[in-house]
């Protein structure tokens, strides 16, 4: 009996042990902590695990340019497993426990959901995405406006879509699409940015992905007999659904989504027969604060730094740091006040690197503003907390996958404004 | 920094009784009438989208929203779901095993794509959000609305730990038992098997779904992706390590197992250095695992093992 009793108090012991802070909670306001949830475990475990080492190198960067308000920064990195139940948990532990200024997190929509609407929100802590597209996210209110995200959504994208469909005088389409939420979210926009373009889409056709043939997806499409077909896919399925909309007799003017840009799609379907494809892609800004970024990340890891997320999450947890610096006090709300304060217009322009935040942080100190110009461009908050981005048309010839025109930050935002009025 | 434990604690007890109830529905099913259902996560998901459905006001793109109050949507949500689980048992109950395991496997798998897809009805992949919590004006701050929740929780699971201990133990609750040890003596006796299962399915069920009413209640939050596999996994590891075939078992159950989820979470951040944090959460899964097996090694009929009943005994 005394065994057992003397087993319990043992782990409650080491329970209790575990929730030691990692720093003596008396010293004063150092480290300061700032917390990250991702996949690191799950399908996305591949993909998070480069996301997570572009956070490490920001947090190396950050503490090598002076840190948050001359203390050090402490990075604690959660896995969620891809479970909404773990993500916010996590986050709930994150911003009690270990009281975090703010944290970064996470890839799926579906734990970044619940963590928004339980812990984000209410505990009035920022949250900086480099992932979740959902759009209504930022678009209905329910964060408090403590949610950001690096990336643009799926409406960046939508609308450059519409634009170009528009431009090249499609009035008729159907549209072919992914039945997930990315797809859902870019044909929710698609629609939108069409029709105020004066365009109709005549049929909207989802699939499932991984399937062996989507004849019936394309018989359907074809029925209504559209001048054009605009596909949101990636190129695996993308490849069976244009091969199999081209023999059905499909018309060859055809809109891709960004993830087609590949050269497993173009030799897929045949680049002779890609002559009236185009399509849109998030333009990476190529400028000297990409290249000095993917250039440390080569040095830090010795992989390159492609690969989706890993620049978004860079700039995510240096926009987070420089708005700590400039906020006046820790609190959730002071820094979600300070996170557009980060690109001002007329700032002066601060890159990526550990150079670059400490000539940052002497620019806050002297009450200067500044431009933060990341490992995506220049990044920009909107009144939602999402970011819009360039883009870059896309198009096939002979030789391969070719550019064409590119849409500015500023050509996006007057389409914005035309579509959005 | 004492709030913020407690704060967090009030949070994870919280989980851990929604879970709990769910671990009693399942142990109802599994633990004494013998019925493997593999479909939990549907059960859950009609009672969660049930209940967001009837309480969140409506919003544009939503066909159904009706922004009533609290306690019609759990009692909807119950009443959902007993409905669902009463047709899907007279589809599934005369199967036994592995047939059962694999159809409200599937039947489950099928009611979380049509909340993927019924876009207007559920949000589809989006979700639904700002379901309203449940007197959430009274309470100024997050942590005193937590801490109401909490309590109210207590008083919800003691309620059920209680009517469910009264009717296992009474008449009906013997039928169910003796159905499970032999079914062919139980029926030799004139019992219908098939109406006791199905009433234990449904009541089981209906714990379920009252559980994921409960849970999107407090979120404030629902998307088709809080009802995959991993979740009823994570309930039958509740009722199998806790024990199954008693009440206090699946509460125990469902503290140790979500513990070990949260917690080995937490021991990866203490122990692994900062820089390796992808390769702690790989063995924040191993540890999982381990400590799944360990606790079936030592204890392979469960925590707390079901009481062996000697027929002459009427009060147990």
């Amino acid at each position: 009996m005394y065994g057992k009793l003397g087993i319990a108090a043992a782990a409650a012991m080491a329970l209790a042990g575990l929730f030691a802070p990692h720093e003596a909670a008396a010293q004063a306001n150092c480290p300061v902590k700032i917390g990250g949830i991702l996949p690191l475990t799950g399908s996305m475990g591949p993909v998070a695990a480069k996301i997570s080492q572009s956070a490490q190198l920001a947090i190396e960067h950050i503490n090598a340019g002076g840190g948050v308000k001359g203390c050090p920064v402490q990075f604690i990195l959660r896995d969620d497993q891809g479970q909404s139940t773990v993500g916010v948990d996590a986050a709930k532990y994150l911003v009690e426990i270990e009281r975090v200024a703010a944290f970064t997190g996470t890839i799926s929509s579906g734990v970044s959901g619940p963590i928004i609407s339980a812990v984000t929100a209410p505990s009035k802590v920022v949250q900086v995405s480099c992932c979740t597209s959902a759009s209504a996210f930022t678009l209905d209110g329910r964060s408090g406006g403590y949610f950001f995200r690096t990336l643009p959504t799926a409406k960046t994208q939508a609308y450059a879509l519409a634009a170009e469909s528009a431009s090249r005088g499609l009035k008729r389409t159907v549209v072919i699409y992914l039945n997930n939420d990315f797809g859902a979210d870019l044909l929710k926009f698609y629609k939108i940015g069409f029709a105020k373009l004066g365009g109709q889409i005549v049929a909207e056709v989802p699939y499932n992905d991984n399937q062996p043939s989507y004849r019936a997806e394309v018989t359907k499409a074809l029925s209504e007999k559209p001048e054009s077909l605009m596909l949101i896919a990636f190129p695996k399925d993308g490849v069976t659904i244009v091969r199999e909309w081209l023999s059905l007799g499909g018309t060859p003017m055809i809109e891709l989504s960004n993830a087609n840009r590949v050269k497993d799609f173009v030799d897929g379907v045949g680049a002779k027969f890609l002559a009236n494809a185009s399509g849109v892609d998030g333009g990476q800004v190529a400028g000297p604060t990409v290249d000095v970024f993917n250039s440390l990340f080569q040095a830090r890891y010795n992989v390159d730094s492609k690969g989706p997320g890993v620049h978004s999450q860079y700039d995510a947890l240096i926009m987070m740091a420089l708005a700590m610096n400039i906020a006046k006090e820790p609190s959730g709300t002071a820094i979600r006040d300070s996170m557009r304060l980060t690109h001002v217009a007329g700032g002066a322009v601060v890159g990526t690197g550990p150079d670059e935040y400490r000539k940052a942080l002497a620019l806050i100190k002297e009450g200067k503003p500044i431009k933060y110009v990341g490992a995506t461009g220049p990044l920009e908050f909107d009144a939602n907390g999402d970011v819009t981005g360039p883009i870059v048309v896309w198009n096939v010839k002979e030789s391969g996958l070719d550019v064409g025109r590119t849409y500015s930050i500023d050509d996006m935002s007057r389409l914005f404004k035309q579509i959005d009025g | 920094m004492a709030v913020g434990i407690v704060s967090y604690f009030v949070f994870f007890i919280s989980l851990v009784m929604i879970f709990g109830i769910v671990a009693m529905g399942l142990n109802l099913q599994w633990g004494f009438t013998g019925l493997f259902n593999a479909g939990i996560a549907g059960f859950y998901a009609v009672g969660a989208y049930t209940h967001a459905i009837i309480t969140t006001p409506p919003l544009p793109g939503f066909i159904a929203n009706q922004g009533l109050p609290w306690i019609v949507g759990i009692v909807a949500a119950m009443a959902v779901t007993a409905l669902a689980a009463w047709i899907i048992g007279l589809a599934t109950i005369k199967l036994r095993g592995d047939y059962l395991a694999i159809s409200s496997f599937g039947i489950a798998t099928t009611i979380q794509l049509v909340t993927l897809n019924w876009e207007s009805l559920t949000g589809g992949s989006q979700g639904m959000s700002r379901i309203p919590k449940p007197m959430a004006s009274m309470f100024d701050t997050p942590f005193s609305f937590n801490l109401f929740f909490m309590f109210l929780l207590v008083v919800i699971v003691l309620a059920i730990y209680w009517a469910l201990e009264r009717i296992v133990h009474s008449p009906w609750g013997r039928v169910l038992k003796a159905i499970r040890e032999d079914e062919v003596a139980a029926v030799a006796l004139g019992k219908s098997a098939q109406r006791f299962r199905m009433q234990s399915f449904i009541i089981g069920s209906t714990l379920m779904g009252l559980a994921g009413a409960l849970y999107v209640s407090y979120i404030g939050f629902v998307s088709p992706f809080d009802f995959l596999p991993i979740f009823t996994f994570q309930i039958w590891a509740m009722v199998i390590v806790g024990g199954s075939g008693n009440n206090k078992g699946a509460l125990l159950g469902a503290l140790v197992i979500w513990a070990i989820w949260a917690m080995s979470g937490v021991a990866v951040t203490k122990i692994v250095p900062a820089s390796y944090a992808a390769q702690g959460a790989a063995i924040q899964v191993i540890l999982i695992g381990l400590m799944l097996v360990l606790s079936l090694l030592f204890r392979p009929r469960g925590l707390i093992g079901e009481k062996q009943v000697i027929a002459r005994t009427t009060d147990d």
